[in-house]
């Protein structure tokens, strides 16, 4: 009888708002301790918490990105918990009336599409960030170190249900969130920033079982990789602990990066008491349908209705969705460029393949301005057209990218041109052919290398100006005759 | 009459006519708290090296007729859980013995803005939890009337301050009865605003529902003139109001009631009578009594003694010595924390901590807070059935005249019973106001509260003001031999 | 209905170290204070839309407009340990 594990992700987006959640002060991303702070997010006494209603704006717009149903009527709770990095020892979030419910979020997996169901979206606030300090270990810490700049930034938590069936299906459903609050431009969606964190939530249970198994909270995975090597683990660890009928206890575990394991965190084991109550300090917040709506309005091109229209032009789901996630102005190229060309797989080759590739190799990351989709396209046309070898045409591409030029123009001061003329190719291989007999009978022989040799002889005589598949195709004629 | 016993008004009329210098007030308040500070302790700290140099800016400002408004000159306690830029606030507790507050309270910048001069910080229960003010780590302050006998709480040095004339009038913060009690037991006027219209922010906060900044004066006048000066929208306060119309009660002809439940066992004969006193100067007036019931009002000290606590259990949970405060030091920050709020926190705040905590945790919610939350809505909804028949409601402020020290400390039920009368009104939100109307059997002064549907605090005020005139009290206590 | 208030639960929720003194003291002082609230967590009430608050008032959003408040200086100044411009305390182990 198979095991099957149960994925739940849960992920804080950081919002780019200039403020911070409940109070004024800056958003800042500096080095420089404890330098953006207010009575509010410093947890002073006598201070007092105003929402940011951009943060609003955004987790709204996040929500009816994800198909969420709005929640008009609602609140904002206190989590109470201690820990030295919550200044207020209780953390503003949201309880049982979150902004969004109920949403779900098209994902690509291994080239196919699926579905991951949203349980909620709410909003909360960061906190401080501890440091600790000793021999390196973080159970022989001397001492922590603590910075609040980043206490209070406004956090949008999303939850999904858990329905996620395996490590892929947690990365591509990652990958989505993040390109979507890049695109709802609500987050830098940075993860080696923080932009984006997530915990995954880990259960197995015997196919059949109508209950989920214990669920395991695993934390402190800082990549996308170490989420797919940590869920992996996981489930390997809980599927051998079910078979060998150990018991699995409900706990929060830890993904050691250097060893690849995760481990048991020092503290309790089972769910906290987190004496949730609505916040007396914050009215309850009524989000209208006419604020709503205002909101829907200012929803842009979402991946998924990106991916769609690329699916559209003729790429696969697989290249369709990877397209999406690149850098927004690749994408745009290839649209352009298709549109011209009429043919996406050689936009699509083209673009992401050669363009990238060669920008990347060059260290720019930005392209030229006078690089445009019709002098590309004019490069595709070109060797579409056999007019240039595949090879000429990347010769034109870097050409282009240092300099503005004309493709076709470079092509013929640069006798890049291809002869197609079989008459005249034929000449130059009959040529070839009289002036190599020996290697003519060692390729008789059964020396088919040599072949290569003839070709490039070939080649030379034409100064490169011979379609090379068309001479090769001859020269095997006469060969073989 | 002594200068700092005149209404506020009278004194900025000397002010403008160059009869009395802000400065010579000054001077006049400073020597009444040289003598009365070491009786009562109403004062924690004194700032006078400031007082001195704003009080002479005060004096060249009406010199040229241009005082900043009808508070420039005038020396205003504050009671020490609301913060002033640049001293210390330790709201009476250990914890805080040693922080200094980076910034002002709303409050105090829009009195600040009048021209007012701070005397200094006033003596509270610790966290604004109590009912007589020997809760304060700092020891208690002492009722001018009689000083083997509390000055009341949470407010209590604000008010002795005020009774004692070392101060023209005080700040204190209302969330159960802490200002109107301890008004009522010195003797002296105390408001509590309609919840909403004072802002919150720079107040420590205790239960923030219930918490209100409000005036206590000699005069009602003198309250409303500081309630306004403090009143009005603030940005930084999301419980603030914005301006609110109500149908405001009638000043002439109004009809009045009289609290039943409030008249009943637990008040004392000699409340009763001030309430029944005051009852007939108003009808003689041409007002009309009628007697109301408000059957909740006897669920209010069990709705109340859940929602504040739960409510402060979260709201002190930012003392643990981190970021400010008296740390303790520990293995491991958590058992820092522990420690630090063992060592700075004092019994009745832990009782209150620790009740809240109770009441919010898992499997109790339901049956404490969930049900005092659903009771308060009835509550409000009884009182505002009640208003759609009378303008004012009447009560006793305090079940009975000031005890004496001690008296009530081993009894929590008893103590937290004096706040019976009070805190009907911060359930509700609305405006209440407490008056001294005359003195007990004992020579004890005795008040009467008025309170009013919310948003009618002005109106309440005017009517006050009335009532005020109507009953007359002048009587002051004596402190060493010397009449306040 | 109140069963014994489980006081050890209860300071560690509250991050609050008692000695035994105060736990007996506090159990029993609870106890006698939850009793009283016998009559009220017995009423049958009504399951009514609650606001917490006395006004029922609603929410005013801030505008997303940031401005700098604290000093460094001033946001340490109370702290009682700090190193290299941040707060410091013992090892915060979780």
């Amino acid at each position: 009888m198979s095991i099957i594990p149960t994925i739940g992700m849960e992920t804080h987006v950081e919002l780019k708002t200039n403020s911070k959640m409940f109070c004024r002060c800056h958003v800042l991303d500096t080095e420089s301790p404890n330098e953006s702070l207010c009575p509010t997010c410093l947890g002073l006494p006598g201070s007092l918490p105003v929402p940011n209603k951009k943060a609003i704006e955004f987790i709204t717009l996040l929500a009816l990105s994800t198909n969420c149903s709005i929640t008009n009527d609602g609140m904002f709770h206190r989590k109470n918990y201690f820990y030295p990095d919550l200044p207020k020892n209780y953390q503003i979030s949201q309880f049982d009336l979150p902004v969004g419910i109920e949403g779900s979020l098209e994902i690509v997996v291994d080239g196919e599409f699926g579905t991951v169901e949203i349980e909620r979206v709410h909003m909360e606030e960061d906190t401080g960030k501890s440091t600790h300090i000793g021999s390196g270990r973080i159970d022989s810490a001397t001492s922590t170190h603590l910075d609040f700049n980043r206490a209070g930034i406004p956090l949008v938590e999303v939850v999904t249900k858990p329905l996620i069936k395996s490590s892929k299906e947690a990365v591509a459903y990652i990958e989505e969130l993040r390109q979507l609050v890049i695109d709802l431009d609500i987050s830098e969606g940075k993860l080696e920033k923080g932009n984006l964190r997530f915990d995954a939530n880990i259960s197995v249970a015997h196919e059949g079982d109508k209950e989920l198994g214990t669920k395991v909270e695993i934390k402190n995975m800082n990549s996308l990789k170490s989420l797919e090597k940590a869920i992996e683990y996981e489930i390997s660890r809980q599927t051998k602990m079910l078979i060998d009928k150990e018991n699995i206890i409900q706990e929060t575990r830890h993904w050691d990066e250097k060893k690849e394991v995760t481990s048991s965190m020092r503290s309790k084991e089972g769910s906290a008491d987190y004496r949730y109550f609505s916040d007396p300090d914050i009215p309850n917040m009524i989000l209208s349908n006419d604020f709503v709506n205002e909101v829907k309005k200012t929803i842009p091109e979402l991946p998924s209705q990106k991916r769609k229209m690329f699916i559209e032009t003729g790429l696969s789901i697989e290249d369709a969705n990877n397209l999406g996630k690149n850098t927004k102005w690749i994408g745009d190229l290839y649209k352009s460029i298709t549109e011209i060309t009429g043919d996406s797989k050689s936009s699509f080759n083209w673009v992401t393949g050669e363009l990238q590739g060669q920008l990347r190799k060059l260290e720019i990351t930005h392209l030229p301005n006078w690089v445009t989709a019709k002098n590309l396209s004019e490069i595709i046309f070109l060797v579409k057209e056999d007019k240039i070898s595949f090879t000429s045409g990347k010769e034109i591409l870097a050409n282009l990218i240092e300099q503005e030029i004309v493709p076709e123009q470079f092509a013929i001061e640069n006798n890049l041109i291809q002869e197609n003329n079989i008459e005249e190719i034929s000449k130059i291989v009959e040529e070839v052919i009289e002036k190599n007999s020996e290697v003519l009978e060692r390729i008789a022989n059964g020396e088919e290398k040599l072949i290569g040799f003839l070709v490039g002889q070939i080649i030379k005589i034409s100064n490169g100006q011979v379609n090379a598949s068309v001479a090769k195709e001859l020269l095997l004629k006469e060969i073989s005759s | 009459m002594a200068n700092y016993k005149l209404p506020i008004s009278q004194i900025n009329q000397l002010f403008k006519n160059k009869e009395l210098k802000p400065s010579e007030l000054y001077a006049e308040t400073f020597e009444r708290a040289a003598i009365t500070e070491s009786i009562i302790h109403g004062h924690l700290e004194l700032f006078q090296e400031e007082n001195l140099k704003k009080a002479l800016n005060s004096d060249k400002r009406y010199e040229k007729g241009k005082n900043l408004g009808n508070l420039d000159g005038i020396p205003i306690a504050i009671k020490d859980n609301i913060n002033i830029s640049g001293y210390a606030t330790t709201c009476s507790s250990k914890m805080l013995s040693n922080y200094i507050s980076p910034y002002d309270a709303t409050v105090i910048t829009r009195l600040k803005n009048e021209g007012a001069l701070f005397t200094g910080k006033t003596n509270l229960d610790e966290f604004a939890m109590g009912s007589s003010t020997e809760n304060s780590a700092f020891g208690p302050t002492k009722n001018p009337w009689d000083t083997s006998r509390v000055p009341g709480g949470s407010s209590g040095g604000s008010a002795a301050v005020v009774s004692a004339g070392s101060a023209i009038a005080s700040l204190g913060s209302d969330t159960g009865g802490s200002i109107r009690q301890p008004a009522s037991f010195c003797g002296v006027v105390g408001f509590k605003p309609t919840y909403g219209t004072v802002s919150r922010f720079g107040l420590v906060a205790f239960a923030s529902s219930l918490d209100q900044i409000g005036p206590i004066t000699n005069h009602v006048e003198d309250a409303r003139l500081i309630f306004n000066s403090m009143k009005g929208h603030d940005p930084s306060d999301a419980t603030s109001l914005i301006e609110s119309k109500a149908k405001q009660p009638k000043l002439k002809n109004a009809k009045i009631g009289i609290i039943k439940e409030l008249m009943e066992d637990g008040i004392s004969e000699d409340a009763k009578k001030e309430v029944h006193k005051v009852a007939k100067l108003l009808e003689a007036e041409g007002h009309e009594i009628v007697e109301v019931s408000l059957p909740l009002t006897k669920m209010s000290i069990s709705i109340y003694y859940l929602i504040a606590p739960a409510e402060c259990s979260a709201n002190l949970s930012r003392f643990d010595g981190v970021r400010y405060g008296n740390r303790v030091s520990g293995s491991t920050s958590s058992e820092m924390m522990e420690l630090t709020r063992a060592n700075g926190f004092g019994p009745e705040v832990k009782k209150r901590i620790l009740l809240g905590t109770y009441a919010l945790s898992a499997g109790y919610y339901d049956a404490y807070y969930g049900q005092a939350l659903k009771a308060r809505s009835m509550m409000k909804k009884e009182f505002t059935d009640v208003y759609e028949d009378v303008d004012y409601l009447i009560s006793p402020t305090t079940p009975s005249d000031p005890f004496k020290f001690g008296e009530k400390s081993d009894n929590q039920l008893e103590m937290y019973m004096s706040d019976l009368c009070t805190i009907p009104a911060n359930l509700v939100g609305m405006p209440a106001i407490s008056i001294p109307t005359g003195l007990s059997s004992q020579g004890l002064p005795l008040s009467v509260q008025i309170m009013s549907p919310s948003n009618t605090d002005n109106t309440l005020l005017d009517f006050s003001e009335s009532l005020e005139s109507l009953v007359a009290f002048s009587d002051k206590p004596v402190i060493n031999g010397v009449v306040s | 209905m109140a069963d014994k208030i489980d006081i050890k639960n209860v300071a560690k929720l509250a991050s609050i170290k008692l000695n035994q003194e105060e736990e007996d003291r506090l159990e029993s002082d609870l106890s006698m204070i939850i009793e009283h609230f016998d009559a009220l967590s017995k009423m049958d009430l009504p399951d009514d839309k609650i606001s917490i608050h006395p006004l029922g008032m609603s929410l005013n959003l801030a505008e997303d407009i940031a401005s700098k408040s604290l000093t460094h200086k001033e946001a340490l100044s109370n702290a009682p340990e700090s190193k290299d411009g941040q707060f410091v305390v013992p090892p915060s182990l979780d």
